[in-house]
């Protein structure tokens, strides 16, 4: 099965995902709780966060589609990309640079 | 035949909407002093009995989340377990939803608007300006399409009309049509006569420009919208880019073809909290 990755609000988040990118938070500018990617959040982990105001983390979820599933998502991500911009020159680089940057945030 | 709107005008018919909440304005002036803040906050959350109650609610949520067994009631308390940052976020953001509340925004207006806020909050952390600040434009940035829904509704609905059927027509092209002028020029002639920071009143009245002027909150407020719209973060049917200025992506430090991936998580995971909590 694959996996992909998923920015959850702390609140839609439970003990056993699995952290799909290093989390870290700060305050006041330094950094005073940390966890490494692949770590599994427990509830105390989950307390922790919630106590130095973390508000969301990026985990990783099982992914139950198939390879064609996944490439027909991506496909209608572009499609409803491409209604968003119908109106923006591409052409140029700040809108291009955009629409690509969502698109591969949408392909994560 | 388009409306004659004088400033003098519209500022008169704001009168239809809600009185302004005066505690954004005593709060933005607090921001430059850290230790002004605690107290000032304090005084004024407990001005309000309504933002009073929320705040201790989301602190309560806040003990329960940590695992704290107490029944918080006391405001200090409620401060230290939700952070001076997120108490000023949760007392802006309160403030505007109990105004748009009672001008009867539609759903998907608030919405958005919490979803340019965040947006361009985000933005101003990556370029250094104040993250308050950007929260307040991008909550006020289209109160100008409120204004024009609640004082001039036939000449609102036209201007949908307008663009249902011309579907290139942009909306400060079918605003100017029927209004004479548009919702940014609109909306920051009330956010003046409510005495709001001239860069807020600039964000408001610059947010559409291709080429806005360099200032980082304008710059936050233009490309917010643009991120929360691209992103579809309201999954509006209209959510619509049309421009984005490289200037203000330059003056904000931000680079397209850099990893983004955590920054769009970021915006979209908070935007989704925000709104499940003030909605």
């Amino acid at each position: 099965m694959g996996q992909q990755l998923r920015y959850l609000p702390l609140s839609e988040i439970i003990e056993g995902m699995v952290l799909g990118a290093p989390l870290a938070i700060a305050e006041h500018g330094v950094t005073n709780f940390t966890l490494p990617v692949g770590h599994e959040l427990t509830t105390s982990n989950l307390h922790q966060i919630a106590l130095r105001h973390g508000e969301f983390a990026c985990v990783l979820l099982d992914d139950p589609r198939s390879d064609e599933e996944r490439a027909a998502a991506i496909e209608r991500h572009r499609a409803r990309l491409d209604r968003i911009f119908a109106r923006a020159d591409r052409s140029r680089p700040a809108v291009a640079g955009l629409y690509a940057a969502v698109l591969a945030y949408r392909s994560l | 035949m388009p409306l004659a709107l004088s400033e003098r005008v519209i500022v008169e018919r704001a009168q239809m909407l809600p009185a302004f909440p005066t505690v954004v304005n005593d709060l933005l002036m607090t921001l430059d002093d850290d230790n002004a803040t605690i107290g000032a906050l304090i005084q004024l959350v407990g001005r309000d009995p309504v933002i009073t109650a929320r705040v201790l609610s989301i602190a309560n949520a806040a003990a329960m989340a940590g695992r704290i067994q107490r029944d918080v009631r006391d405001m200090q308390v409620a401060v230290s377990l939700i952070g001076v940052a997120r108490l000023r976020e949760i007392v802006l953001t309160l403030s505007l939803a109990e105004f748009a509340h009672g001008a009867h925004v539609g759903r998907q207006f608030w919405e958005h608007s919490v979803a340019v806020g965040v947006a361009a909050q985000e933005l101003a952390r990556i370029g250094r300006a104040s993250v308050d600040f950007a929260l307040v434009c991008g909550l006020l940035h289209d109160i100008g399409q409120l204004w024009m829904a609640r004082c001039h509704p036939l000449e609102f609905q036209m201007v949908r009309m307008s663009r249902e059927q011309e579907p290139g027509l942009d909306i400060i092209e079918a605003e100017r049509r029927h209004f004479g002028v548009d919702h940014c020029a609109i909306g920051s002639v009330l956010a003046g006569a409510w005495q709001l920071p001239p860069s807020v009143v600039a964000a408001i009245r610059h947010h559409h420009e291709a080429h806005p002027p360099a200032d980082k909150l304008v710059a936050a407020t233009h490309v917010g919208e643009a991120l929360a719209n691209a992103l579809d973060l309201v999954g509006h049917d209209q959510a619509s880019v049309v421009e984005v200025s490289a200037g203000a992506c330059e003056l904000l430090g931000l680079h397209w073809d850099d990893d983004l991936n955590f920054l769009f998580g970021r915006i979209e995971a908070r935007s989704r909290f925000l709104n499940r909590i003030f909605s």
